[in-house]
């Protein structure tokens, strides 16, 4: 029981992905009516005991933007706010290597762990929130992107795939059509 | 906060139950015909319609005109999706492939069949990548034209992979990710090139594609079809060009031969048949939407799953967009342990409602043999009586999709001007609720259609009962009572969903 409680919830699938009230654990990008903010992204989740919301303010941050993240932990049958500390995390979202920096370690502030956070170059990033609950590690994973980034990615992979397959097709049915030949032509000889 | 479609009227369901009920009574008292009777009609020699589809027959320059645009819109999505905003209702990626195209594709198939699969874009590509030509019988060396495996001359492929589109679509909410939309996009590109590089023909197309397969399938109930023009010209032709091709027009891409061709469901519309017809004596018929379903189409095994997983998923599609959906699994997700995105408990969820009507259906198809007492295999039944699902998935569907499409859709306009959403915000709740209120027809003509769908949708599974079990058992009627008892629980049931609250997708 305890061990399943080491989670790791990796909702950055795909980055500058999108939630409806439907799907959980896609980040939402709203609008306050009743204020002049820009537009914040929030993600709700659930892991182990608690319902988990963050919200980053701006929704798109720029490099060398000032950010901030908001925290919520509710327990799941209480409902009451977890009351602990959360370290919050940094790291470039690559599948090996990449920099990882701690941002800071907070305590609860009227029921919110709040985290500012500015990065200076444009790229993808995951924000981790670790804590500890009953002795239990959580540790919840978002996707932010910093600026714009190429998308080009899954183009170049696309491409690669259709050219080697169609330069590996043409080559053995140039094979092929040769092989043929010779056989025509050894018949042809005897 | 949730925002919702109202559902459909309790007058509606009332009208609609008495309905049910009665034509259920109906069917059991009355003995079917032997043989459904029918005429089709040339649309070619029809006013006003005949003269666009004798132009579109004329040559394959308007086909290839159509698919070139499409592969505009279609390469704009994958951009828009790559590069644009992440925010989904100010992306055309998002918009334009879920609430316009897979809303509108099947409300299409209602009119067209299966047109959508001549003018698709993945296949086009894939297509002029391979053949590297624009149209026309492309040189052989650019295929191995291998055969496919014998294992894989199959469906299950294709509900497989719709199956997993589902579960991408609903699970991952790939829906709401124009980066994700994107990737999708391309995957369909790369399967379709890949599939036309190794295999003979279109296998992506006959056996793979889960879009192509669900617009087959819907297209047994399409009011048209390509079909001969003179059955004797067909009979009396040994060459058979819409089999084999000709010099310049490739050969059916899913084997079809058109003299003998009785069911659109491997029919991929792409008109080859038309052109490479020495005689012309190919084109499009006008005919009843129920002949096929009701007695043309042949069952097969794999073919009832699949049209059972189709009313499974369109149904399961409903039930994802009930406003306590989210409460639900995310309760689930808490029983049995899920954390994060809750995609396991999504999954089992999913396959929970795929099991069980489809495990209700066996047990009622066991039930109507035993009740017959006939020598008829149980597989044989199974296949055949599966046909009954078809309208009424296919009339669910459209209903439940006219809600996206006639409250979702609108604003285009913007979203061609500015696919990418550059410098746009996330809807403003007063945005949303213009949305809302703003609908392209009026809220009690959508109630009006949608509840003529569900009509026509179980008069005509009522139909197909009627049709295919008596054909199957040849006497008496009681024993259909146990696929009418099927036909009323499951479309009950998605008259219930339809009465529901929908959550708007975006």
């Amino acid at each position: 029981m305890k061990s399943r409680l080491l989670l790791t919830v990796l909702m950055c699938l795909m980055t500058a992905s999108v939630f409806a009230h439907h799907v959980l654990g896609r980040p939402a990008y709203s609008l306050s009516d009743d204020s002049n903010t820009p537009p914040s992204m929030q993600v709700e989740t659930q892991i182990g005991d608690f319902f988990v919301t963050y919200m980053v303010f701006p929704a798109f941050p720029q490099p060398g933007q000032q950010g901030r993240v908001n925290l919520y932990a509710t327990h799941r049958d209480t409902g009451k706010p977890f009351n602990g500390q959360v370290t919050f995390v940094i790291k470039d979202d690559k599948w090996f290597g990449g920099h990882k920096e701690t941002l800071g370690t907070q305590n609860i502030d009227d029921g919110v762990y709040r985290q500012g956070f500015l990065v200076t170059n444009a790229g993808d990033y995951i924000i981790s929130a670790q804590f500890f609950s009953d002795e239990a590690p959580y540790t919840i994973d978002f996707p932010l992107k910093i600026g714009q980034v190429s998308g080009i990615g899954p183009i170049g992979i696309a491409l690669i795939i259709i050219v080697s397959v169609l330069i590996i097709v043409s080559l053995m049915q140039r094979k092929r059509l040769l092989r043929g030949k010779i056989q025509v032509a050894h018949k042809d000889a005897t | 906060m949730t925002m919702t479609h109202p559902g459909l009227p309790f007058s509606w369901q009332i009208l609609i139950a008495v309905f049910m009920l009665l034509v259920s009574v109906w069917a059991i008292l009355v003995r079917p015909p032997a043989k459904a009777r029918y005429q089709g009609w040339s649309l070619e020699q029809m006013p006003l319609i005949g003269l666009l589809v004798r132009f579109l027959n004329s040559s394959p320059w308007p086909l290839l005109f159509a698919k070139i645009i499409m592969v505009v819109i279609f390469v704009t999505v994958i951009f828009a999706g790559l590069q644009g905003t992440p925010i989904p209702e100010r992306n055309l990626a998002t918009v334009l492939t879920w609430n316009l195209w897979w809303a509108g594709l099947i409300v299409a198939i209602f009119f067209l069949g299966s047109a959508w699969c001549a003018i698709c874009p993945w296949d086009a590509l894939a297509t002029w990548l391979v053949r590297r030509r624009l149209w026309g019988r492309g040189k052989l060396n650019n295929s191995l034209n291998l055969k496919v495996p014998k294992w894989l001359r199959n469906v299950w492929p294709a509900l497989l992979m719709f199956m997993a589109l589902t579960w991408f679509e609903l699970g991952v909410g790939v829906t709401l990710d124009p980066y994700a939309t994107a990737v999708l996009s391309l995957l369909m590109v790369v399967m379709a090139t890949v599939s036309l590089a190794l295999f003979e023909d279109k296998a992506f197309c006959h056996y793979f594609c889960p879009v192509g397969r669900t617009v087959g399938y819907y297209s047994q109930l399409a009011p048209v079809a390509l079909r001969p023009l003179d059955p004797d010209v067909c009979a009396a032709c040994t060459t058979l060009e819409c089999y084999h091709g000709s010099d310049k027009v490739e050969p059916c891409p899913t084997h079809l031969v058109m003299g003998t061709l009785k069911e659109n469901t491997f029919c991929t519309s792409c008109g080859n048949c038309v052109q490479s017809c020495p005689d012309n004596n190919v084109s499009w018929h006008l005919r009843p939407q129920s002949v096929e379903v009701k007695q043309d189409a042949r069952p097969n095994w794999d073919d009832a799953w699949f049209m059972l997983g189709l009313l499974t998923l369109t149904s399961f599609h409903g039930i994802t967009m009930l406003p306590f959906w989210y409460d639900g699994i995310s309760q689930f997700g808490g029983w049995i342990g899920d954390s994060g995105r809750l995609l396991l408990s999504f999954s089992l969820g999913m396959l929970l409602i795929m099991f069980a009507p489809i495990a209700l259906y066996a047990g009622l198809v066991y039930w109507a043999q035993c009740w017959t007492r006939k020598a008829i295999r149980y597989r044989q039944a199974f296949s055949v009586l599966a046909f009954a699902s078809l309208p009424l998935a296919f009339s669910y569907h459209i209903a439940h999709n006219l809600n996206h499409l006639v409250r979702e859709s609108h604003d285009l306009w913007t979203l061609f001007t500015n696919p990418l959403g550059v410098g746009t915000q996330p809807l403003s709740m007063m945005e949303k609720h213009e949305r809302h209120l703003q609908m392209i027809i009026s809220q009690d003509t959508l109630f009006l259609l949608q509840g003529g769908l569900m009509i026509f949708g179980f008069w005509l599974a009522i139909q197909v009962i009627r049709y295919r079990a008596f054909a199957l058992y040849s006497e008496t009627r009681l024993w259909v009572l146990p696929i009418i008892f099927f036909a009323i629980l499951i479309h009950g049931f998605d008259l219930w969903l339809m009465a529901q609250p929908m959550t708007m997708r975006m």
